[in-house]
């Protein structure tokens, strides 16, 4: 862990190579469109907070470690136990195919009600609370990286599509 | 509008930037392909349902797209959850989808393979190899086997169908092996089933006692909640009281470790103290309670599979009344000193937990599950925790109740409520009280004497009566006994044996391949559907997906028999229409006795209600004053169900017993069986989901760290684990999750490929028949 360095969040970024890797594992080994990521490394390796605190970090030589999207709350109290929801992959083999496909994921475009207007939400915010954890710092993909992450209230602007 | 425009040129605009985002990343093409792929968000419907796993019962908003379900949310209008789920629920979908699902009714043939039969088919054989089987021997030798997963509907449908129908009382839950401890302790302290709290108790408490429960992984959603509290309100504690470090342990202020089966010695000394300080609540006792004592002789008792009740442990105590002076003289000996060598708790550890009972100003909430019912005196222990909360009278106090949890999504909803047991009929009555029998008569509209009086096989017994062939045709839904019965290899079939097994489900599992008929299931949303959770709370779900192939819903199997049997007035009811009129002529076993379920209308437009429901208001608080309609008291608590008592709760003095079987030179490890947070139940569902298998592919054996040393085997490596009653390889886990105490080793019970429970004890509890999964003898050889 000596070797570990923590990049600043939101402005530097990470070599796109390690965040188009990050994201797109997540994207093959979850489930659907919002369900909790597995872990994709050693999960015996510390807390999971000391790299997905809230700006999340990039690990030169190793990769990106996304911020927690779970807002202020992300590890305390109900949100305290990260392993209730992300479980390591101790395998890559299957008990039996399945034939469940889930719903797609991101990233989505939200709808504009005028060129220039924001925006729209185009996902559900439950447990995505903290809009930088994907919209800037190290793991943010390009496609989605938000032009001025100092703005911090993002719903001033922003609204859900959905409504959930 | 602008959205509806917006999309289109979205979907086209996603289809030409494919390439760029494939180019960007090019380990991503899955994903790329997904983008390339125009899908609309708004076509996702959004419906509520109750999780399929745990008796948690967390609401989940399930999303359907083109007639599959895709995800799901957790539901965050549903008081159980408030929107958090588990990893299990986040998974929900995958359990519908496993590439084997059964599709259609299967027949066995001569050779031991199977052939495809049409519904038609299946049901003309049912139908009369239960009658054939009744007309030569009689309403004895049938049975059906059930569980704790069955919808109100299906428990429903069953218990009619056997009960009134085939004129049986073979009627079984799985639950038997779960949660009949709690159910024989709620019975015998209150005369009435379930607790008297429900989950706003752990919003509301102080200090949380987890007694042998590993709440962390096997109630996460409800541990969070604790841990939620524990943040919000500074100085919350919690207790693990265990026989194992778990993640449990590694979240609570105190952690407690016992030697297997002496919890009941350390509750007594609890008592103890607590007598001895007098640190109990008089008013409250003089008010409220009142002493019983039951038969204690270990050799009377014994633990029901051995010698003389190898083949049918019938022990019965109904108990003598007793008194505070008496308990006290009980007690004497149950020292801090004693106590503590037997158990091996420190005795600061046993004046720290009755501090923590007796002090007055903090509400106590205890917590248990499998490590108090699984238990050879799961019926005493469960007496024991509630004893600790009616002398100091903490209970019926928002924030201060004795709350037992439980492992399946409708074990009270349907085994407990519905009453698909042996002994019961709905709403806490039983077939030993002619009363009982004949309200039961009239609500089915059925001849008086229709119901037998004597009991029926409890699960154990039914499956050994299967073997022996005194049962002749069973047919089992939604459980898989030949992965969980204790010491299974007892249980399996010979070729030709003459018995008749209809299994329904929906995948293949170890119980199927001993079948003569497999049915397919519907599975969770893919029927409509009612489960009772642990807070008796009752939530009704829509069919919201078609089922697979000719999968069709356990309920709906059983009317389809009945009416080939000649019993089609027991479901009366048009084919298109049934549920809801079922449903109410099930309430009906309730209304005014304070089981009153909510009606069907407002289940469906409610995140579940909290029974008894009376005026359509529900009851967090039973037996509490300002809160149970039916209590008849300006404040504190009454128990106006147990009129055997004065409507009073029953304190049970009950000893400290050793366990059935404790190590000795040959065997000389305890070893504890159990689940794990990814897997459920016998991980038929839960194995088939991706992400849940691969987090814990297979099972495996948690050993200490001294004793691998003393051993000289090293975590990965391949032991055996041998018992008296047979054998299991599997790989070493040491300082995993799990961490056993020297001289304990434990295994989950999921993985059908590793089955435990060929090396496990059917051992059972004296009083309920539950077995005990968590303490045998066994001994490890290097492979």
């Amino acid at each position: 862990m000596a070797a570990v360095t923590l990049l600043a969040a939101a402005c530097s970024g990470p070599p796109p190579a390690a965040v188009a890797r990050s994201t797109g594992e997540r994207a093959t080994t979850r489930a659907y469109d919002g369900a909790p990521p597995p872990i994709p490394h050693d999960d015996s390796i510390g807390s999971c907070v000391t790299c997905h605190d809230d700006d999340g970090a990039a690990i030169a030589g190793v990769g990106v470690a996304p911020a927690s999207p779970h807002g202020a709350v992300a590890a305390t109290g109900a949100m305290q136990r990260c392993r209730q929801c992300h479980v390591p992959t101790e395998s890559r083999e299957l008990f039996v195919a399945s034939r469940f496909t889930g719903l797609p994921q991101g990233p989505w475009k939200g709808s504009r009600a005028t060129p220039g207007a924001p925006p729209t939400i185009p996902h559900t915010l439950q447990l995505r609370e903290n809009c930088l954890a994907c919209h800037a710092g190290p793991a943010a993909r390009a496609e989605i990286r938000t032009t001025h992450p100092e703005r911090i209230r993002c719903r001033q602007c922003h609204v859900p599509e959905l409504g959930f | 509008m602008s959205g509806k425009f917006e999309r289109r040129t979205f979907l086209k605009m996603a289809a030409v930037a494919a390439p760029a985002v494939a180019a960007f990343s090019c380990a991503d093409q899955e994903e790329a392909a997904r983008l390339a792929s125009p899908v609309d968000r708004t076509s996702v419907k959004w419906d509520k349902a109750p999780c399929r796993f745990c008796g948690t019962g967390c609401g989940v908003m399930v999303g359907v797209e083109q007639g599959r379900v895709v995800a799901v949310r957790g539901d965050e209008a549903s008081p159980v959850n408030k929107g958090l789920l588990c990893v299990k629920g986040y998974h929900l979908p995958g359990l519908l989808y496993g590439e084997d699902r059964l599709l259609y009714p299967q027949k066995r043939n001569a050779d031991g393979t199977f052939s495809r039969i049409s519904w038609d088919e299946a049901l003309d054989l049912i139908a009369a190899k239960f009658k054939e089987t009744l007309d030569q021997h009689g309403p004895g030798a049938v049975g059906m086997y059930g569980s704790g997963q069955w919808t109100v509907f299906d428990g429903y449908a069953a218990l009619k169908w056997v009960k009134g129908g085939l004129k049986s009382n073979n009627i079984e839950p799985n639950a038997r092996l779960c949660m009949a401890s709690a159910v024989s302790g709620f019975i015998t302290q209150f005369q009435s089933d379930e607790p008297m709290g429900c989950y706003q108790d752990l919003d509301a408490g102080d200090d949380f006692v987890l007694w042998g429960n590993n709440m962390a992984e096997m109630h996460p959603v409800l541990f969070s909640r604790i841990l939620e509290t524990r943040r919000a309100k500074p100085g919350t504690r919690i207790v693990d009281i265990a026989t194992r470090r778990t993640p449990t342990s590694d979240y609570a202020d105190l952690h407690v470790l016992f030697k297997p089966n002496t919890d009941l010695a350390l509750a007594n000394g609890i008592l103890h103290l607590l007598v001895a300080d007098g640190r109990i609540h008089t008013p409250f006792i003089n008010e409220n309670v009142v002493f019983r004592r039951g038969i204690e002789d270990v050799k009377q008792i014994g633990y029901g599979c051995f010698g003389d009740q190898a083949e049918r442990y019938t022990f019965e105590d109904q108990g003598r009344p007793s008194s505070l002076d008496e308990l006290r003289e009980f007690l004497a000996h149950y020292t801090p000193d004693h106590v503590s060598d037997v158990t091996g708790v420190p005795v600061e550890q046993i004046r720290a937990l009755a501090d923590l009972y007796g002090n007055q100003a903090r509400g106590t909430v205890s917590l248990w599950c499998m490590g108090v019912n699984q238990h050879v005196r799961g019926t005493w222990m469960n007496n024991l925790i509630t004893d600790l909360h009616l002398i100091t009278g903490k209970i019926c106090r928002p924030g201060a109740n004795p709350l037992s949890l439980t492992g399946q999504p409708s074990a009270c909803g349907t085994a407990r409520e519905v009453g698909t047991s042996n002994n019961r009929l709905p709403a806490d009555m039983v077939v030993t009280n002619p009363e009982h029998r004949a309200e039961a008569e009239r609500i089915w509209k059925l001849p008086a004497g229709t119901i037998p009086a004597v009991p029926g096989y409890h699960a154990v017994d039914l499956f050994r009566a299967l073997k022996r062939g005194d049962v002749k045709a069973l047919w089992i839904q939604t459980t898989n006994p030949w992965v969980t019965l204790p010491n299974r290899s007892r249980f399996d079939r010979t070729s030709n044996d003459g018995r008749f097994i209809v299994v329904s489900d929906i995948y293949p599992t170890p119980t199927t391949a001993m079948a003569d008929l497999v049915l397919p299931a519907a599975a969770w949303v893919e029927r409509e559907g009612v489960f009772g959770n642990t807070e008796r709370r009752t939530q009704q779900w829509n069919k919201m997906v078609d089922p697979p192939g000719e999968a069709r819903e356990d309920a709906w199997a059983v009317i389809q028999v009945a009416r080939r049997m000649g019993m089609g007035h027991l479901f009366p009811w048009p084919d298109d229409n049934w549920h809801e009129p079922m449903f109410e002529e099930y309430r009906e076993f309730g209304l005014g006795h304070g089981k009153d379920l909510a009606a069907y209308t407002q289940l469906k437009q409610t995140r579940g209600m909290i029974w008894p429901v009376v005026n359509g208001k529900e009851t967090p608080y039973r037996y509490t004053a300002g809160y149970d309609p039916y209590v008849k008291k300006a404040s504190g608590a009454h128990f106006y169900k147990a009129k055997d008592y004065g409507e009073k709760a029953a304190f049970w003095l009950r000893p400290y017993h050793p366990a059935a079987e404790s190590p000795d030179t040959e065997y000389p490890f305890w070893l504890n069986t159990g689940r794990v947070l990814e897997h459920w139940h016998s991980g038929s569902m839960t194995r088939r989901i991706k992400q849940l298998h691969q987090a814990v592919p297979a099972a495996y054996v948690e050993v200490n760290r001294a004793d691998a040393d003393t051993l000289g085997i090293k975590k990965g490596d391949r032991v055996k684990v041998v018992s008296r009653r047979g054998s299991l390889e599997l790989t070493v886990e040491i300082d995993g999750r799990g961490r056993p105490p020297r001289g304990m080793v434990f295994v989950p019970f999921f993985d059908e490929s590793a089955i435990i429970n060929l090396v496990t004890l059917d051992a059972m509890d004296n009083i309920s028949k539950q077995p005990d999964y968590k303490k045998c003898a066994v001994r490890l050889e290097r492979v």
